[in-house]
């Protein structure tokens, strides 16, 4: 008995090896197949490289092209960060004929200068004849933040207008620059002058304040505002104004703080925006001791 | 009888002593018989035995090698296609972050400054446009190294490219950029308006219009209609390089109109009407609207 279920295991178990001896045959080395996948791999990779222009490693190839982006970025002051273009074919049956070509491109950019970030849309419609190329802007919208600078959005609506985009970029590329030196000149004076030199609304914003130590009550306080034109040309416009008490005034017979607006702008010619606001300070200053 | 029977099944009986001899032989050997017997029993299965645990050592090994053939077959798979999906996936972002970055290079040009780095530093390409209009660019190959150089460059000789590069190219190289964006683009300007004055309106114009090449000196003469007609000569000038307006318009009579008080008054009127529009509109523009007023001096008069 025990010897035929043995018998009987061994003839199930030669079958079962039979099948199993099939079943290996019959899969595929995964090695092979491995060798194979890998060998499609390459051969797309080698088709799309070749589309790729210097580089063959599209990784080294992306880190040129944003060290590119960063060094236009720092070249002009302007970080674009989104672009994108749209463009329709406006070219009718008749113009075909006439070999003219109409498109008309939709364009959406946007990015910053330093901390003003902008966003553009912008149609150019582009007008191709036998001669020659025309480029027009037809449309153009800004939208800007932060809003607070007034002098900045009157502009922006001029150049809105104007439809001129780059009268736009060259402005605030100006008007940001004069912003950044006025922060900094303003800076300066408030380390500087500690006890007498404050600003009332941050070193951003285009007042700032001199205050006598030894007479409370006396101060002047240089308004700097950056003016931008018809042409999108920036320029500095400061003046002085003066807190002075009722009693002083009166015995001031010379009228020295009547003028002293006319003579500020008179010294602001002579020796520049620094050693004029220097030389007001030191004026205070010398008045403490 | 039974054990003689079972231990010499064929054993013919025998007789006699011999026979019984054969008897007590057979029973010793019986056992022996016996012992032959089962170790040969023994023996068969031991074997069966080795052949069954060798069938199954087979057996288990091949079901091991099937099961990891086709646990690597589909774990090759499946690594084929996350691969597959992996570099796929990654190459895709990777195309499109190519594709955007390389559309944003592009987009540079809309500032009116853009660039592009060579071997040496970078060659900077500036834009120029009045109004909508987008006009000519410029190139300026700059040698990045101390002190900074132009290798190249196709600014007109008239531009004052060495006294911005003197004075702002070594100490800071965008102010210089946006220095000469400023001429450029104002140079452009001025010439734009003055053609488009010759283009479009060359019916005011009495001779052809006169420019320098930096066309920041322009005289022209030009009729307007008023009661008659009437002709000036205007001689604009821009003193300011980055300015598309004139710093200075001069109108004056051409001719020396003889007529009532009135007429010499209204024209005087004109004439200094002329020159402050000269000093805030494009040129272009100016004769635009005096073509309207034309225009509406006719309808009224039909």
């Amino acid at each position: 008995m025990a010897m035929d279920t043995e018998r009987a295991e061994m003839r199930a178990l030669e079958a079962e090896i039979a099948v199993l001896q099939q079943a290996s045959k019959q899969l595929p080395a995964p090695w092979e197949d491995g060798a194979r996948v890998r060998k499609s791999f390459q051969e797309i990779h080698q088709s799309d490289s070749a589309g790729w222009e210097s580089s063959k490693d599209p990784k080294t190839h992306l880190r040129h092209l944003e060290a590119e982006l960063s060094f236009l970025s720092m070249l002009t002051g302007f970080n674009i960060t989104d672009y994108s273009k749209k463009t329709e074919d406006l070219t009718s049956t008749e113009m075909t004929e006439e070999s003219i070509k109409k498109v008309l491109q939709r364009h959406r950019l946007s990015g910053s200068c330093h901390v003003v970030t902008f966003q553009l849309e912008f149609q150019i419609l582009e007008i191709q004849n036998k001669e020659n190329l025309s480029s027009v802007i037809t449309d153009l919208s800004i939208v800007m933040e932060p809003t607070e600078y007034s002098e900045l959005s009157e502009f922006v609506s001029r150049a809105e207008e104007r439809r001129d985009l780059f009268m736009f970029f060259r402005g605030l590329h100006f008007f940001v620059e004069w912003c950044e030196y006025r922060k900094r000149t303003f800076k300066y004076f408030k380390d500087k002058y500690p006890d007498m030199v404050h600003l009332p609304k941050g070193a951003c914003s285009l007042c700032m304040g001199i205050r006598s130590t030894s007479r409370p009550g006396f101060e002047l306080v240089i308004v700097w505002r950056i003016q931008i034109d018809e042409e999108g040309k920036v320029s500095p416009v400061l003046d002085l104004l003066t807190k002075i008490p009722q009693r002083a005034l009166e015995l001031d017979k010379n009228r020295v703080i009547e003028t002293a607006p006319l003579s500020f702008r008179t010294l602001l010619g002579v020796l520049g925006i620094e050693a004029a606001v220097e030389c007001l300070i030191r004026l205070l200053h010398a008045g403490n001791e | 009888m039974e054990q003689a029977n079972s231990v010499r099944p064929d054993g013919e009986p025998k007789a006699g002593i011999l026979a019984h001899l054969e008897g007590l032989e057979a029973q010793m050997s019986r056992p022996c018989k016996r012992s032959k017997e089962l170790q040969q029993a023994r023996a068969e299965e031991s074997a069966l035995g080795t052949k069954i645990h060798e069938l199954r050592r087979l057996r288990d090994k091949l079901r091991a090698e099937v099961n990891q053939q086709r646990a690597r077959g589909k774990a090759s798979s499946a690594n084929v296609e996350s691969g597959q999906t992996v570099e796929i996936g990654e190459q895709e972002v990777l195309e499109r972050k190519q594709e955007s970055v390389k559309a944003i290079l592009q987009a540079y040009r809309f500032t009116g400054l853009s660039g592009k780095q060579t071997s040496r530093g970078v060659c900077v390409c500036i834009s120029t446009a009045f109004e909508g209009n987008l006009l000519d660019s410029y190139f300026v190959d700059l040698v990045i190294q101390r002190p900074l150089w132009i290798h190249h460059h196709s600014i007109p000789v008239f531009i004052p490219l060495e006294k911005i590069a003197a004075k702002y190219l070594q100490t800071d190289v965008q102010r210089f950029l946006f220095s000469l964006c400023e001429s450029l683009n104002a140079y452009a300007g001025r010439k734009y308006q003055a053609d488009r004055l010759q283009s479009d309106f060359a019916a005011f114009l009495i001779r052809p219009l006169q420019r320098n090449s930096l066309c920041n000196l322009l005289s022209f003469t030009y009729k307007v209609d008023l009661m008659g007609q009437s002709s000036f000569c205007a001689r604009l000038l821009y003193k300011d390089l980055t300015a598309t307006l004139p710093t200075d318009a001069t109108v004056t009579y051409q001719d020396s109109l003889l007529g009532t008080e009135a007429l010499s008054a209204l024209r005087e009127e004109q004439r200094a009407s002329h020159e402050a529009l000269f000093c805030t509109k494009p040129l272009h523009q100016v004769f635009a609207s005096f073509a309207r007023e034309e225009e509406l001096d006719l309808s009224l008069a039909s």
